[in-house]
């Protein structure tokens, strides 16, 4: 390379192969880190789900609380929801899981959660409003919730827990009735 | 027995490539002719090996042998034969053997012949085909393996390529079922389609690299690959099309398009390709922008390899994704090493890839075009910056942030809009040199049609002035490019004494690439009636309607009638299917059936909306929801999409195009000379 650089009338100058190499370089070390949050280990089914944290978006809350954790709902059926207002299969399960909430909310036994994944606060309120959602919703800040559920796919992905914190089945992609996602939460009782 | 036999063949072919690869190199740095030859006759043999492979694991898929975990994950006994053997590329273990075979195919169909002309390229094409190759079967032989069969391990199941001490095999009673979304006819030649497009950019790739290691940097390995990269272009361009028909028709969401991350992924390729297939035309015109075609076919190729990457790696949230593998760190490591290599030969040849001409005019055909590669490249950045927002975000704040479909909407409009008014004006310039007032002369009639029809449009359709925009520019080159065949036929008739007729079809079949290109210009226009249509216009409604009552949307009536829900046990599929009533301004059309197909087997479902297509406007009905205990209500989704028909009918005539230009019409061999004669004695007109 010593060639082209001593005849810079021609060559690439030096100051520009080092900017090139920066660039590409650091494009290709962005990709890697994109990666290495992708190879998390995955979240397994019959074995408890680590503690996160969640803070509900503004109008949204549980039991008075708008911040909690998961292990303050132990003891309860959890239905986590990953969702995002870019996601048009979300759209098509959301009218489906708010009725299914209607339908659980005042037994106190089930929790619906939403986890709003890769979003603007604006869409996400957008979308809220759109379907009318009333059960509790928490964006996925630093996608910390997504990692630790470790997201399969995409979204729209549920996760059913158990009373004890013990993940017990994972739904990948829209429900398609409320049916569907009753079975699901009695499969877990 | 058949499993280990394929795995076996996978390997011995897997071990011929890398024996390729050494001699290529070898043969070529010590100039051992035999080697090289060894080499290639090793690249050949390929071929029929992966072809085996392929057809092992095909009888394992025809024939239920679910011990195989891929046949298990793919298939399932209620599917019928051809998607069973379509299932190949259904998961990733099947769609990885599917790229080196494609692959194989495409490098012994290069390097059949022996190149006797260009004998110093054949070892380094060889090279990075086999190169290739080597990733793609290391990572089914030793990552991926469609063959690992399920055996039976104290009691627990284990997939394993090899029986295990004191295992047995362990067969399940079915198949899980290939996913339902990807029972489409669409969605069964839509990958293909895509994988095809990538594999072929391959070939021009390996030309180009071998040209930048041998120094011979003419524009000979352009000529070489011209074919291919239009071959290429169409595959690409057809994939992605069907891909858009596809999600029109089973995903039920309303649209072709969605901006997703996968989408773009497949996108971007298709967008350095394009820029590529036209800035080629300037090196073998007037030998210029040798850099910018070195940087375009590297930048094409990494593209292939990344978007690939991106689909199977899970790094960008995507509704595409398939489910996260092992296989990202190796993709990553052969994005990096290959785009390294090749910029780092890029830098090294960069003296020898100087131009031959100086650009003169700003208003020259090579201005234009040059300036058309620049507007794709700022669409390609802002599709790349797009696809990584999120991660830069990730990285400098810690929160991810995604920009959606505006975004791009938005960014890339005013640029696809400046390409489309690129189209109408460089067919009229000339090589070399053109003023605004040739310019001018040559346009004024196209560009008046073009307003008055803008004007008749404001008047009777919309006062949506971006709409209009997008009209006007729609109807100018049309005009524009219809004037060329016009004007390219009389010329012709006058001279040749021929009627008006022969005179085009000898005129476009003399110019294949020219004509074919411009038929494409037109097709484009077409397509981008219905995008302009669905972006502008779309309207749409959602209601819940017992049964009787009626939606109202864009001067259609749609009057929910009936529900039927029934189990098709022979396809394993539940049907639910709703009937309704279509009125036009109080007149009956006739009916539509949105339905829901639940797939027992893979527990999955399928949304089929009703569609109603016209080329004013398609009437797209989803059926949502519905109260299964009572089967009175149920929750519709109703679109009107207008002019979105022309988007298909669009694609349809670009196809037609392209086949037109790719053509193969004689011996490439004598056609490269006798062009090469033509070629220069014709250069300094302004025709061509």
């Amino acid at each position: 390379m010593t060639e082209e650089t001593s005849n810079a009338k021609h060559g690439v100058p030096i100051w520009t192969q080092v900017v090139i190499w920066i660039f590409v370089v650091g494009l290709l070390g962005l990709v890697a880190f994109g990666l290495r949050r992708a190879q998390n280990p995955m979240a397994i089914v019959g074995k408890p789900v680590p503690d996160f944290n969640l803070v509900f978006y503004e109008g949204y809350e549980y039991n008075g609380k708008k911040e909690m954790k998961l292990s303050d709902l132990q003891g309860k059926i959890i239905v986590v929801n990953i969702w995002a207002s870019w996601c048009k299969p979300c759209e098509q399960e959301a009218p489906d899981l708010q009725a299914a909430w209607q339908i659980y909310k005042d037994g106190n036994d089930v929790v619906f959660v939403g986890v709003d994944y890769v979003d603007t606060p604006a869409g996400a309120n957008e979308y809220l409003t759109k379907f009318n959602i009333s059960f509790p919703n928490a964006p996925d800040l630093k996608s910390n919730i997504s990692s630790i559920l470790n997201r399969q796919m995409g979204v729209p992905e549920t996760y059913i827990i158990d009373r004890k914190g013990i993940l017990q089945n994972i739904k990948i992609g829209p429900f398609s009735s409320v049916d569907e996602i009753k079975s699901m939460i009695q499969s877990v009782q | 027995m058949i499993a280990e036999f394929g795995y076996g063949i996978t390997l011995v072919s897997f071990l011929v490539a890398v024996y390729s690869v050494v001699a290529a190199v070898y043969g070529a740095t010590k100039k051992s002719a035999s080697l090289v030859e060894s080499s290639r006759r090793g690249m050949l043999l390929t071929f029929p090996l992966i072809t085996i492979a392929a057809g092992s694991l095909i009888y394992l898929l025809v024939n239920n042998h679910f011990e195989v975990a891929f046949v298990y994950e793919v298939t399932s006994r209620s599917m019928p034969t051809y998607l069973k053997i379509t299932a190949w590329w259904g998961g990733q273990a099947g769609s990885l053997l599917f790229w080196s075979w494609l692959l194989a195919a495409f490098a012994s169909a290069v390097t059949i012949r022996k190149w006797d002309r260009d004998i110093e390229f054949l070892p380094w094409v060889v090279m990075v085909c086999s190169v290739t190759l080597v990733f793609f079967l290391g990572m089914v032989v030793f990552y991926e393996n469609p063959f690992t069969r399920y055996w039976l391990v104290n009691g627990n199941v284990e997939p394993h390529m090899f029986q295990p001490a004191l295992a047995t095999i362990f067969t399940p009673q079915d198949g899980n079922g290939l996913n339902p979304l990807l029972r489409h006819p669409g969605m069964v030649i839509h990958p293909p389609m895509l994988y095809l497009g990538f594999v072929s950019y391959v070939i021009p790739y390996a030309f180009a690299m071998a040209a930048l290691i041998t120094g011979r940097t003419d524009d000979r390995w352009i000529r070489l690959t011209r074919r291919w990269s239009l071959w290429a272009w169409l595959f690409l361009s057809f994939g992605l099309v069907l891909g858009g028909r596809w999600a029109y028709d089973v995903l039920g969401w309303g649209g072709y398009w969605g901006w997703d991350p996968v989408e773009i992924a497949a996108f971007m390729p298709w967008l350095t390709g394009t820029a590529f297939l036209h800035s080629v035309m300037i090196q073998e015109k007037r030998g210029m922008l040798k850099h910018w075609n070195m940087i375009l076919v590297i930048l094409t190729y990494a593209l292939v390899i990344f978007g690939t990457f991106l689909t199977r790696s899970g790094v960008l949230s995507s509704v595409h994704a398939f489910a996260n593998s092992p296989i990202g760190p190796l993709f990553m490591a052969f994005v990096s090493a290959t785009l390294i290599a090749s910029i780092a030969l890029v830098i090294y040849r960069w003296p020898q890839l100087r131009g031959e001409t100086e650009m003169k005019s700003m208003l020259s055909r090579e201005a234009l075009f040059l300036l058309n590669n620049l507007l794709f490249m700022s669409v390609l950045v802002i599709c790349f910056w797009g696809v990584m927002f999120p991660l830069v975000s990730e990285l400098f704040t810690g929160q991810k942030v995604t920009v959606g479909p505006p975004f791009y909407e938005r960014a890339t409009a005013p640029i696809f809009a400046g390409l489309m008014f690129l189209m109408g004006v460089a067919p009229l310039s000339a090589w070399g040199h053109s003023t605004v007032k040739t310019l001018g002369r040559a346009m004024w009639k196209s560009a008046l049609i073009a307003l008055v029809v803008t004007v008749i449009l404001f008047i009777t359709y919309t006062m949506n002035y971006i709409a209009l925009i997008g009209f006007f520019l729609i109807a100018l080159v049309i005009f524009v490019t219809a004037q060329e065949f016009w004007r390219g036929a009389r010329a012709r008739q006058r001279s040749q004494n021929e009627n008006f007729f022969s005179a085009l079809s000898r005129l476009m079949g003399r110019n294949r690439r020219r004509y074919g290109g411009y038929i494409i210009h037109i097709s484009m226009m077409l397509m981008a009636i219905g995008i302009l249509g669905m972006e502008a216009f779309q309207t749409s409604t959602q209601g819940e309607l017992a049964k009787g009552d009626a939606l109202d949307i864009s001067g259609y009536t749609v009057k929910y009638r009936e529900l039927a829900s029934w189990d098709d046990t022979g396809k394993g599929v539940n049907f639910t299917r709703a009937t309704m009533d279509i009125y036009k301004n109080g007149i009956y059309l006739g009916q539509l059936h949105p339905r829901i197909d639940y797939y027992f087997d893979s527990q999955q479902n399928m949304t089929i909306p009703g569609n109603r297509s016209t080329f004013k406007d398609d009437l797209y009905i989803i059926l949502v929801d519905w109260q299964p205990t009572t089967a009175m209500g149920a929750t519709f989704k109703i679109f009107v999409n207008p002019l979105v028909n022309w988007l298909w009918v669009g694609s349809l005539l670009f196809l037609v195009g392209i086949i037109f230009a790719a053509w193969p019409d004689r011996d490439p061999a004598e056609e490269i000379s006798r062009r090469g004669i033509s070629l220069s004695a014709t250069q300094p007109s302004a025709a061509d």
